[in-house]
């Protein structure tokens, strides 16, 4: 029995750690009065809650409202001074940004020029290695921290961010850019307290903003971020709620059925499972609207011949019905593309890609067979197997197959960077699907890091696309000291493009947001696809 | 028995070394980049994503990347991801609450299993035994996404019964998806305690005691259920570790912070040293949760000695 008596004490350490383990819940926590806590759905946010780190949709979302930066994006999306009380240039390379009074971080220190400027600094500076680094690339002195791998940089500021005083701050370029003011609102731009250099680690569980709404405890990994009302900020008044908690959902099937039951009040995304329902479900709390995606076939055209004539392009276009597309497949999620330029930014052209957007199966295959068709009559079509694009990309290819006369086999990736490397290896030479959403709420931001030469190595130009009259063109855009001159020189860039079709325009992504029954209809969700938290009203 | 404890957990270290190995290269030798998948379809800054792959140390060869990984380990220091996020961290965080869950499904199966498997072994062929047989059945042949779903929507949206979505701070948020967990487990320690247990009711032993004149309760419970236990820890030990890697489906469906949705993201985004460590922690428990059970035979069953 001496084995058995030991066995028994084995087994009743584990059972007393198991349960140990099991009772590390902590308390409860009670609903405060008043002013309603409203809840939104959330993804889990890639990286720390640092503004320069921050590129992808879910971390954005907590920081547009954990901060306020300089400008932001009205009704019409375009922006507007917000923090800023002027921003003015002559020569849309040296800007003057100067600041309104009585904005401080939520930890009381106010916000000043430096903050700004050190922020960017921050930013740029690769030994940091932050996501949005490249987009400081307009700033003079942008090279001088960035020297390239296994270099250090010599100097931690850049020569183009000038303090003149408190509430001024001058900031020179390299070379003009007029879309300058627009890419101000993006969070790549926020300030920073002087507390985040002191300990950036703790900074991205617990960051410290200057928006309406701040931190309540900390990041909660998987869980939730909680933040209340900032009652010193100068448009605090306007929110009518107490703050807001992201919840982070993994699977937004279960956020859905959340939403319905009112434990989440805010999603900005429905999923495609409830697509059909929602309008049913949600009534007139169910929000559709304009998105910054597009969706586009891109070609290799760097080295693979096949699709050198725009006119296979063109036709390609052609052949593809766009309409039974976002209809059929996408359930009305996305709208036929008819331009590069996205509809909801100043500059998009109804219909500017003409009849090569328009289905026109007969045309299509004349052009096709006079243009000489494709080689062995094949054709190969990419796409990243993670994403849901089998279905849609399944469909183009039927419809190829069947306008075009050629054999389209559906090759799918595991994912879209796998096409990317494949492509970087020359070792894939067939069409592939991409898409592209904006980064600040400007017609250059659709043209520039997608058909430049300068995207080949540091944007997303994957087909390899240059043509010297359209960087021209782009050029132009950037040194127009006017919007209306410059929007008009990349509406000609455009044209060039929608001409020569490095990439064929497939579709422009829409918003499906929805809200429960504990608000009000009518909250207003920006161009960015953040929520606008004044016009959150409780029901 | 301590020798043949130290033996076991001996044998334990090339069990770990190989798994370890195994993962790592697996992981590591799966096509994509995990600095590109970091910045998703968007193009990583070349510049920046060439300081990122030297200071995780991407372009050194695999066996290299697995010495650094390993001496970490050994040190008590499971790395960082590619986000700058400690490993350690990430675990602390999931790993209880996935222990949680899993010791709710657990303690479901293991109770409601063996009752039911008992009751329906003592009245074969009656109603009770054919209700058993028949729901396990049913148990055993819906998919858990189905069952959790389906409960989900049933429970908690229609009848509004129970909360859909896991809450931190009530920890009753986990008791359906518990019983989703550990349903199909239920279903076959249920029929495992039936078969066994009708087999050791037949045996002298028990025999032997009820002519002895002993009380049923305590022939059933003593003499019956202790012998025919023995299959039955065996297959609860492996389950224990299988619950706690199989919880991904529960837990995306209730939206439970745990193991399961953290190494789902992390083989997606390539974050080969979550990956590994996460795994090797799993397998740690099938480790430990073997051990466990082979010593539980020595209570069952005192016959049974070790050397």
């Amino acid at each position: 029995m001496r084995g058995a008596k030991s066995a028994k004490w084995v087994a009743g350490a584990i059972v007393v750690a198991l349960a140990a383990t099991a009772c590390g819940g902590g308390g409860s926590e009670g609903k405060g009065g008043g002013a309603r806590q409203v809840v939104m759905e959330l993804g889990e946010p890639q990286n720390g809650l640092i503004p320069s780190n921050t590129y992808e949709s879910e971390g954005s979302e907590v920081m547009n409202a954990l901060f306020t930066g300089l400008v932001k994006y009205d009704e019409k999306n375009e922006a507007q001074l917000d923090l800023a009380s002027s921003i003015e240039t002559k020569d849309s390379k040296v800007w003057t940004i100067k600041l309104k009074d009585g904005y401080t971080f939520h930890n009381g220190e106010p916000v000043t020029a430096q903050s700004f400027a050190d922020a960017w600094n921050y930013g740029a500076n690769q030994a940091n290695t932050q996501e949005t680094n490249p987009l400081y690339n307009k700033i003079d002195g942008y090279a001088d921290l960035n020297p390239g791998e296994g270099k250090k940089p010599a100097t931690d500021k850049m020569k183009g961010l000038k303090v003149v005083d408190e509430k001024t701050l001058e900031v020179t370029l390299t070379a003009p850019f007029s879309a300058f003011k627009t890419m101000l609102g993006f969070n790549a731009f926020f300030p920073l307290p002087k507390a985040f250099f002191k300990d950036p680690k703790g900074f991205e569980t617990a960051p410290i903003g200057n928006g309406m709404l701040k931190m309540d405890g900390k990041f909660v990994r998987n869980q939730q971020i909680k933040t209340v009302k900032y009652d010193k900020h100068p448009e605090a008044k306007q929110l009518k709620i107490a703050g807001v908690t992201f919840k982070i959902y993994s699977s937004q099937d279960t956020a859905y059925r959340d939403l319905l039951g009112g434990r989440v009040d805010i999603m900005d995304t429905i999923p495609t499972s409830a697509m059909t329902t929602a309008s049913k479900d949600l009534g007139d709390r169910y929000i559709q609207g304009t998105d910054s995606g597009v969706g586009y076939i891109g070609f290799p055209l760097k080295y693979n011949k096949a699709y050198a004539k725009p006119e296979i392009r063109k036709a390609i276009s052609q052949a593809i019905d766009r309409k039974a597309i976002t209809e059929k497949i996408f359930v009305n999620t996305r709208t036929p593309a008819d331009d590069f330029i996205n509809p909801l930014v100043p500059g998009y052209r109804k219909g500017a890609c003409g009849p090569a957007c328009d289905y026109d199966p007969a045309a299509a295959k004349k052009a096709f067979d006079a243009a000489g068709g494709l080689p062995g009559n094949k054709m190969e079509l990419g796409y990243n197997a993670d994403g849901g694009h089998k279905e849609w990309i399944t469909a183009v290819a039927g419809q190829l197959e069947k306008n075009l006369g050629v054999t389209v086999t559906v090759k799918p990736f595991e994912q879209f960077q796998a096409i990317l490397n494949d492509l970087g290896d020359k070792k894939y030479s067939g069409a592939f699907r991409l898409a592209w959403s904006m980064d600040y709420p400007h017609a250059e931001n659709y043209l520039r890091p997608i058909f430049s030469e300068d995207a080949i190595e540091h944007g997303s130009n994957y087909s390899g696309y240059v043509n010297p009259q359209v960087e021209k063109l782009l050029d132009q855009g950037d040194t127009a000291t006017t919007e209306d001159a410059a929007v008009k020189a990349y509406q000609q860039a455009d044209d060039i493009l929608l001409k020569e079709m490095p990439y064929v325009p497939v579709y422009f992504y829409k918003l499906n947001a929805g809200l429960s029954k504990n608000l009000k209809p009518g909250v207003r969700i920006d161009n960015m696809t953040q929520i606008d938290w004044t016009t959150v009203n409780p029901a | 028995m301590g020798r043949y404890v130290i033996r076991r957990l001996l044998q334990a270290i090339p069990v770990l070394l190989g798994a370890t190995i195994l993962l790592y290269c697996l992981v590591f030798l799966l096509p994509g980049d995990p600095i590109q998948a970091l910045a998703g379809e968007k193009k990583a800054d070349p510049n920046i994503a060439a300081i990122l792959r030297e200071q995780y140390h991407l372009n050194d060869p695999l066996y290299q990347r697995y010495w650094y990984y390993l001496s970490g380990v050994l040190t008590g220091d499971f790395g960082t991801d590619f986000t700058g996020r400690e490993v350690s961290e990430i675990m602390s965080e999931t790993f209880p609450v996935t222990l949680r869950l899993a010791g709710i499904a657990f303690l479901v199966e293991a109770v409601v299993g063996v009752v039911a498997g008992v009751f329906a072994a003592l009245g074969r062929g009656k109603f009770l035994d054919n209700l058993v047989l028949l729901s396990t059945l049913l148990l055993v042949s819906i998919p858990v996404f189905v069952l959790g779903n389906v409960l989900q929507l049933v429970l908690g949206v229609q009848w509004a019964l129970v909360p859909i979505s896991y809450d931190a701070e009530d920890i009753t948020t986990l008791i359906l998806p518990g019983v989703v967990l550990g349903s199909v487990s239920l279903a076959y320690i249920a029929r495992l305690t039936r078969t066994s247990m009708i087999e050791t009711m037949r045996s002298d032993y028990v025999r032997t005691a009820t002519a002895k004149g002993l009380s049923r309760p305590r022939v059933i419970v003593r003499h019956g259920l202790r012998n025919a236990l023995i299959p039955i820890v065996t297959y609860l030990g492996v389950d224990l570790g299988a619950l706690m890697g199989g919880a991904i489906i529960t837990e995306r469906i209730f939206n439970i912070p745990g193991i399961g949705g953290t190494l789902y993201q992390a083989v997606y985004l390539r974050q080969g040293t979550t990956v590994v460590s996460i795994v090797t922690v799993l397998v740690l428990v099938y480790i430990a949760a073997n051990l466990l059970v082979d010593l539980l035979y020595a209570v069952l069953d005192p016959r049974i000695r070790y050397a």
